[in-house]
């Protein structure tokens, strides 16, 4: 059908100026109310960012839905116009994850109270047609708590701190690490001592050079919380690990190192950087090494894994069970299943 | 004699043809690159229609189609990708503010790009007026688009209050101010084109080559300004920019419209010797003058070698015996990095790649430096070239883990002006350390002057060492003359490489 464009292409302007007559009204009754605020765009950094982050929302740009008083004066910090979009990008994350964990839990909860009430009906049935008591079970066992098991690792762990091979973590980085590489950091030793206290044959944990007012100790303190941390199994000292240890016995473990360890030597004394580098300051751990004149050693990666991608430092949670695993089995095959899959194409055809 | 020498790797163009060369050796399909996303905008494509359509054929479109979610959304930024005509979007709006009785934000935002990007300028301002009666304040992305288009209207001095707005929020970006400018002298308004460009520098902000045209541009057959337009060459000449091939057109109409002067421009290039081709002047040294060359030494000592930390790089026991033994000797006029040169042909033994260069630069005090592990004999390292090497060379080994990049910059730059290197590192690491662009230029042009880049090694042919350069690419002035290097249409220039072609400016009185 022919049409005239012209007169026919511009509705939706028409559309949206009826629109802002009628909210003008609506408007105008508004700010007779309130007195007019005039407060957009300016005011203070606060105030700003958070006409930012409304306006990149309605843009569709990907930005939080809530953003607290403090995470906008992070923006309000931050200079450039890239860094301020990465950080929302973040939180934009993070609140999707929360989100999604949130309805997760909201599902499972209605699934469970269906299912109880099921079992409920089920049991009135049962019981109607029993003799109206409740049953008794034959087992041999009371039921196994979690605290039950915590009791049995927390028992292991002492033992380990009386017997058990120290393994170090050096914990020297703060000057060089920025706010979420550190919040990386703490997360990646709380799993670290998890991996460790479920392990048969625990590591002695040694927190060296651990200041008490630095930032490890401050967000230490933030995630574990000050009783739980008071009554930890590891050995947290402001102490260096050369103060602590016969220097012949200390092997930093650092990727940059030359030497490889071939074989996981039950006397000695391994140390491990407790830093994530997100950064590009290559071999600082190597340096550290260097400076106390200690022997180091990298991990056989090369030796046994076809290597693809992505860096040879591993996390800190993946040490561990490397080590664990070498430590308990001797084999680095079985150990270097913890490196991440995606890092390698499996392992060499070993000729031996 | 130019031919014997094969081009400097920092000529512009080097690198690609180098990456060419690889690719090909490799044998790697190009084709396979890019399809992924190829594939992915062409479906979006194939959706778009290609005629205005109705309210109702839009409704059965979002219908026939499979994925009705953000329908709107990704079909206008398909047209956005795709360029389509405007009227076509407009359709879709209408349907929209048919089904919805308004139109999404972020659906104007897409419009509004797709109008600014075909330059339909009237449709920019009803859409400015639209938006800005609907909300009280717009994002940055929309700020910008209306600087951008607005600044080619009759408008523009709407776009100076949106630049004002956009501050309250965000620092405005060299191109905001850009457009902005552009606008102010497309209409005639010098001095507020000026101004702004006074306002884009004291932010810090680099401005871009389209502004510094219609800048220049503007200035055609004009007496004033003269000034601030030499001060952007002289901008470039410090922050070692290049103006592209179409800016340095600009330049050169400007000089040849001055009013009572008679500059004569002509596109050029420059000898090896550093003579200007068509003008025959010779081009500004290299070498660096003293104070530079004090304050170049003083920063690789401290910022490459040091560092933050001296044990990154070596240990300080080995930094002084090092330091006590450069000191001990004689100056030195060529330094060799030993495992870079002895690495070149993969095919000889290293240590006999090492011996043929060393002799080629018989006469002259060299230096070697090597790491320990070049000591211990081994299938790559012979006893009895080493110890020729050794005598025919001074030499110095390094600890296996330390570094020796650092080691062979702080003892060329010791041993004093004369004194090249051999090796085909570019070292874009160690420039990496220096603190602040003017040292790194500093050390780019030292480098350019003094790094001898041996290409490819044949045993028992001659030894050719790629030319180092005697003259500074830069933009440069001597009274009479004005010599500026630009960047060619299509020649792609890496970083670390230098323009080849000039611009001479002559002012014949």
């Amino acid at each position: 059908p022919q049409q005239k464009p012209e007169l026919d292409l511009d509705v939706w302007k028409s559309v949206m100026r009826s629109q802002v007559s009628q909210d003008d009204k609506q408007k105008e009754d508004r700010e007779a109310e309130t007195g007019g605020e005039e407060a957009a765009g300016g005011g203070s950094p606060v105030e700003r960012s958070r006409t930012l982050v409304d306006m990149w929302r309605q843009a569709g740009k990907q930005v939080p839905d809530d953003v607290t008083e403090e995470q906008l004066e992070t923006l309000a910090e931050l200079t450039t116009k890239s860094s301020k979009r990465k950080y929302l990008r973040y939180l934009a994350i993070k609140e999707g994850h929360k989100k999604a964990n949130r309805e997760k839990k909201e599902k499972r909860k209605t699934e469970r109270s269906v299912e109880l009430v099921k079992e409920e009906t089920g049991l009135e049935d049962a019981e109607e047609e029993g003799e109206g008591e409740p049953k008794l079970k034959n087992t041999f066992l009371m039921q196994f708590w979690t605290r039950s098991a915590d009791r049995l690792l927390g028992w292991r762990a002492a033992q380990a701190m009386l017997y058990g091979q120290p393994l170090v973590y050096d914990m020297s980085y703060d000057q060089h690490m920025s706010r979420r590489e550190m919040e990386n950091t703490i997360s990646q030793l709380m799993e670290t001592e998890g991996w460790n206290r479920r392990s048969v044959d625990s590591f002695h944990l040694h927190f060296c050079n651990l200041q008490p007012d630095g930032a490890y100790q401050r967000e230490l303190l933030r995630r574990y919380g000050q009783e739980a941390w008071d009554r930890l199994f590891v050995t947290a000292t402001h102490q260096r690990h050369v103060d602590l240890f016969p220097r012949e016995d200390l092997v930093y473990l650092t990727a940059d190192s030359p030497n490889v360890l071939r074989t996981f030597d039950h006397t000695k004394v391994y140390i491990i950087g407790a830093m994530v580098d997100r950064s590009i300051q290559s071999g600082a751990s190597l340096a550290n090494a260097k400076r106390l004149k200690l022997s180091t050693a990298r991990l056989p990666l090369d030796e046994y894994l076809h290597w693809e991608i992505g860096a040879k430092n591993l996390t800190l949670d993946q040490m561990i069970r490397i080590l664990m695993t070498v430590k308990e089995t001797g084999s680095w095959e079985k150990a270097l299943e913890f490196v991440p899959k995606r890092k390698h194409d499996g392992f060499h055809h070993h000729r031996s | 004699e130019r031919t014997s020498f094969p081009k400097s790797v920092f000529a512009a163009g080097n690198a690609r043809r180098t990456a060419e060369i690889l690719k090909k050796r490799s044998g790697s399909g190009q084709d396979q690159v890019n399809t992924g996303s190829q594939k992915v905008r062409t479906a979006l494509i194939a959706e778009i229609p290609d005629r205005v359509l109705s309210t109702s054929e839009w409704r059965d479109l979002k219908s026939r189609i499979s994925r009705p979610e953000r329908f709107e959304l990704r079909m206008i930024e398909g047209m956005l990708s795709a360029d389509t005509d405007i009227s076509i979007a407009k359709s879709l709006l209408n349907y929209v503010a048919a089904e919805n009785k308004t139109l999404p934000y972020e659906l104007l935002l897409k419009y509004l790009a797709l109008c600014v990007s075909g330059g339909h300028h009237s449709e920019v301002s009803d859409v400015y007026d639209i938006m800005k009666s609907c909300y009280k304040t717009l994002d940055t992305g929309a700020y910008s688009l209306f600087v951008k288009g607005l600044s080619q209207t009759e408008r523009w001095r709407e776009a100076l209050i949106i630049l004002e707005d956009l501050k309250k929020v965000i620092a405005p970006s060299s191109r905001n101010y850009g457009d902005a400018v552009t606008g102010a002298v497309l209409h005639g308004d010098r001095e507020t084109a000026w101004s702004l460009y006074g306002e884009l520098m004291d932010q810090g902000l680099t401005p871009n080559q389209e502004t510094w045209r219609c800048l220049f541009e503007s200035g055609v057959s004009q007496r004033a300004h003269t000034d601030q337009l030499l001060a952007i060459l002289n901008y470039m000449r410090e922050n070692q920019i290049y103006p592209e091939e179409k800016l340095s057109r600009s330049i050169k109409a400007w000089f040849e419209s001055l009013p009572d002067e008679n500059w004569r421009g002509t596109f050029t290039s420059v000898d090896p010797r550093g003579v200007c081709q068509s003008c025959g002047t010779q081009l500004e040294s290299i070498q660096l003058t003293d104070d530079e060359y004090v304050q170049l030494k003083h920063r690789v000592m401290e910022d490459v070698i040091e560092g933050q930390d001296v044990f990154n790089k070596t240990t300080p026991e080995e930094l002084e015996s090092f330091k006590s033994f450069v000191k001990k000797r004689p100056a030195f006029d060529v330094i060799i990095d030993g495992l870079n040169v002895a690495n070149i042909t993969p095919k000889c033994v290293k240590s006999e790649t090492l011996l043929a260069v060393v002799s080629e630069l018989q006469g002259l005090n060299i230096l070697v430096l090597g790491r320990k592990h070049m000591q211990h004999p081994s299938r790559n390292w012979n006893r009895h070239d080493m110890n020729q090497i050794k005598q025919k060379a001074h030499c110095f080994f390094t600890e296996n883990i330390s570094e020796d990049d650092p080691f062979l910059l702080y003892a060329a730059l010791h041993s004093g002006n004369h004194c090249n290197f051999v090796s085909r590192d570019l070292m874009r690491d160690h420039k990496a350390c220096l603190p602040d662009s003017a040292t790194r230029r500093l050390f780019f042009k030292w480098q350019r002057g003094h790094q001898l880049v041996l290409n490819n090694f044949i045993p028992g042919k001659k030894i050719r060492f790629q030319r180092t350069s005697v003259y500074d690419t830069v933009v440069q002035n001597s009274g009479r003359t004005w010599h500026v290097p630009y960047d060619e249409n299509g020649g792609e220039r890496s970083t670390y490489e230098v323009p080849q072609r000039w611009l001479c400016l002559c002012n014949d009185v």
